[in-house]
């Protein structure tokens, strides 16, 4: 029972079927609301899924100088490493299939994977557009995720412990977006330099770069690892909505809040014109690491005060 | 492709193909990390022979072909060349009919800069600008196929004259659409001017000095964002300016923010004048009587394309046919400024440097210079040219 029990977290819930499913949907619904933000129709609800299902039948072309292992390799680690991360926090509103103290960081880790695999594999490949694109989402990386990974330790340090579960046992109830705000909007904006979502979309600006990193993925690959992002976007939003909007306790709250958040995201990306990449490096070393820390040195007095 | 030498360039192409770029064109900057260190252009992917078709047409059937030069411009372009006609003709179009051509011009050059905005903005990465101006760029497109009947190449000129007249239905929904427009552009203006994340990708990114403007020989909204004072409108006034005049809009900024602001302002400029020109529209006939054969001469004539200058010239051999017209549009003028301000500018600001000259590839590609190393013969035969080119292939496989 137990191997069963296992495998259905692994395949259907929450990893597996369900997330790549979630992920699509999600998908879709911010590409809706950008679109709707825009005075643009949008798609239909079932474009993400006809777009992956069409790129996974075609071939899959491997170009010229690249390693083939890695170019092969590199979505299914990525992918792999989002739908693991899925594992350790609450989709759906339901309790972590599994958990232990300090899988907080792990998750964390397994949701940069993502990031990191894109960045080897667009320095993988000859092509220039990948090379620029590759150097700039590293550089990207580099400059978001220090101050979004001090952003989502905030509520981890108030509820005493670096466990996902005991900390969103702690948050159900507690709205720590309004005692912790800076570290709110640090993580929000984060979650969206993590997407490469518009303004952080420097690493895929089509009118410079093509499609940065991913320009000589097609087939399989590029379907994966658009897959991998869907996912990404999902576990972002149950972190964030777990962490400082009260918990998601079930699955009616985990849809409401992180659809809510979603709407925040489409609405920051419609309103906010590209940076260029020395900028963003600039706004997250300059504001993002300096609002957290203003925030952490907050909830050290108050702790020291209590 | 693997053996990558230490000394090499890094080159970044842009074009023939690439996405920022909507027509053939094609642009190798070479990069240090994100710092262009130099930049080549490469002009010529769409010549499609087009002066040399005006040579076996006829006077009238040629305002069609050239019209179809520019797909965005292609007003300004029949009106040049209805212009230099009529002066080698000596026939002068009926005041009314002048009055109309510019009201189409104006309405034209309304359509082409809401255009530009969107297009400048997308290559921000600012598409929520891009898709608000364009949708109010609609406004313009009904009311131009109200008035002409088309939406994209607008057939209004005729030799001595024009082919449509406004009336009074006509004259309230153009008002109201302008008015619309303008309460819009003026929002535009706002949000270019004030919103602190794109001032960020526009305000002192390519700095184009005065002294390079006119150095260089930029043209239109290009010089005149550099504060260089270059319009034919003003300086040389053609068909109804004369009794229209324009205000000489200029900026001191030089930057692609000052060619942003240039190109609104210009457009308050064009809704004051179609509000002018409307209310004062003279009474009278369309067109005047003209003749099929022209005598022999040669002219030229100036206008004011959205980009800039559009020069025109038609030599007539006594036909119905012209003997040669040679065409020479904005953007070949203002091309030289992209490979110069590219130099030294992050990667991510070339897009909009590039945009904002607002280049139109498909237009300015005119005659291409076969080779350099034929000392200096022009008079190819068909079977030289057949030669030459099988010889030019096999060099570049």
């Amino acid at each position: 029972m137990d191997i069963l029990s296992d495998l259905f977290a692994i395949l259907i819930f929450p990893s597996g079927l369900f997330l790549l499913i979630a992920g699509l949907l999600y998908e879709w619904a911010d590409r809706k609301l950008l679109a709707q933000l825009q005075n643009r129709i949008g798609p239909r609800w079932f474009q993400p899924f006809a777009d992956v299902t069409k790129l996974l039948a075609k071939e899959e072309v491997i170009p010229t100088g690249v390693n083939p292992y890695l170019f092969v390799g590199l979505p299914i680690i990525a992918l792999a490493g989002g739908l693991t991360a899925a594992l350790y926090v609450p989709i759906g509103g339901v309790a972590p299939a599994y958990s232990f103290n300090g899988d907080l960081i792990v998750t964390l880790y397994l949701l940069s994977l993502l990031t990191l695999c894109m960045g080897l594999a667009g320095s993988n490949t000859m092509d220039r557009f990948s090379l620029v694109g590759a150097t700039r989402t590293l550089t990207q990386l580099f400059s978001y995720e220090a101050p979004f990974l001090l952003a989502l330790l905030g509520p981890a340090i108030v509820a005493g412990s670096w466990q996902i579960s005991q900390i969103t046992n702690y948050t159900n109830g507690h709205w720590l977006v309004l005692t912790q705000p800076l570290g709110f909007i640090v993580v929000l904006i984060g979650l969206m330099g993590k997407l490469e979502l518009p303004p952080f979309d420097a690493p895929e600006a089509e009118t410079e770069i093509v499609a940065g990193a991913l320009t000589e993925y097609s087939g399989r690959g590029l379907a994966m690892f658009r897959l991998g992002k869907g996912i990404e976007m999902v576990i972002g939003l149950t972190l964030v909505a777990a962490f400082y909007l009260g918990g998601v306790s079930n699955p009616l709250w985990f849809l409401v809040k992180t659809l809510g958040l979603l709407l925040v995201v489409a609405i920051l990306q419609a309103v906010l014109a590209r940076l260029r990449i020395d900028q963003t490096v600039g706004m997250w070393w300059r504001y993002g690491a300096l609002l957290v820390l203003i925030q952490w040195l907050f909830m050290i007095g108050m702790r020291v005060a209590i | 492709m693997m053996e990558k030498t230490a000394n090499e360039q890094f080159t970044v192409p842009i074009g023939p193909q690439h996405p920022a770029l909507k027509e053939p064109g094609s642009f190798r900057f070479n990069v240090d990390g994100e710092v262009v260190t130099g930049a080549t252009v490469r002009l010529g992917y769409a010549h499609r022979g087009i002066e040399k078709a005006t040579e076996g047409r006829n006077f009238v059937q040629n305002i069609y072909l050239l019209e179809r030069i520019c797909g965005i411009c292609s007003d300004i372009h029949a009106t040049a060349y209805v212009l230099a006609v009529e002066q080698l003709a000596g026939v002068e179009a009926p005041p009314r009919a002048q009055a109309i051509r510019i009201l189409v011009a104006e309405l034209e050059r309304i359509h082409s800069h809401l255009l530009w905005v969107g297009v400048a903005a997308h290559e921000a990465g600012f598409d929520t600008l891009f898709m608000y101006s364009w949708r109010d760029r609609e406004t313009i497109m009904d009311i131009l196929e109200g008035l002409t009947g088309n939406r994209v190449n607008y057939s209004v000129n005729l030799l001595g004259g024009v082919k449509v007249d406004v009336d009074e239905q006509q004259k309230d929904t153009i008002l109201k659409g302008i008015e619309f427009l303008e309460e819009r552009t003026k929002h535009y203006l706002d949000v270019i001017t004030k919103d602190a994340m794109f001032l960020q990708r526009t305000r002192g990114v390519g700095i184009f000095t005065r002294t390079q403007a006119e150095v260089l020989g930029a043209v239109g909204p290009t010089a005149r964002a550099s504060d260089v004072a270059r319009d034919v409108r003003v300086e040389a006034p053609y068909g109804a300016y004369k009794d229209f005049p324009v205000n000489m809009i200029t900026e001191k900024g030089c930057d692609v923010e000052a060619r942003f602001v240039v190109r609104i302002r210009e457009l308050f400029e064009s809704y004051r004048l179609v509000r002018e020109i409307l209310n004062k529209l003279p009474e009278g006939e369309l067109t005047a009587r003209f003749p099929r054969r022209i005598k022999p001469g040669e002219a030229i004539s100036r206008v004011e394309a959205p980009r800039g200058e559009l020069f025109y010239f038609v030599k007539s051999n006594g036909t119905d046919k012209p003997e040669r017209v040679k065409v020479r549009t904005p953007t070949i003028c203002n091309m030289t400024s992209v490979v110069k301000l590219a130099v030294g500018h992050q990667l991510a600001d070339v897009p909009m440097i590039l945009v904002g000259i607002d280049p139109c590839f498909s237009c300015n590609d005119r005659a291409v210079s076969i080779d350099h190393h034929q000392h200096g013969r022009e008079d190819w035969s068909m079977e030289e040219l057949r030669e030459y080119g099988i010889r030019f292939y096999h060099g570049h496989t």
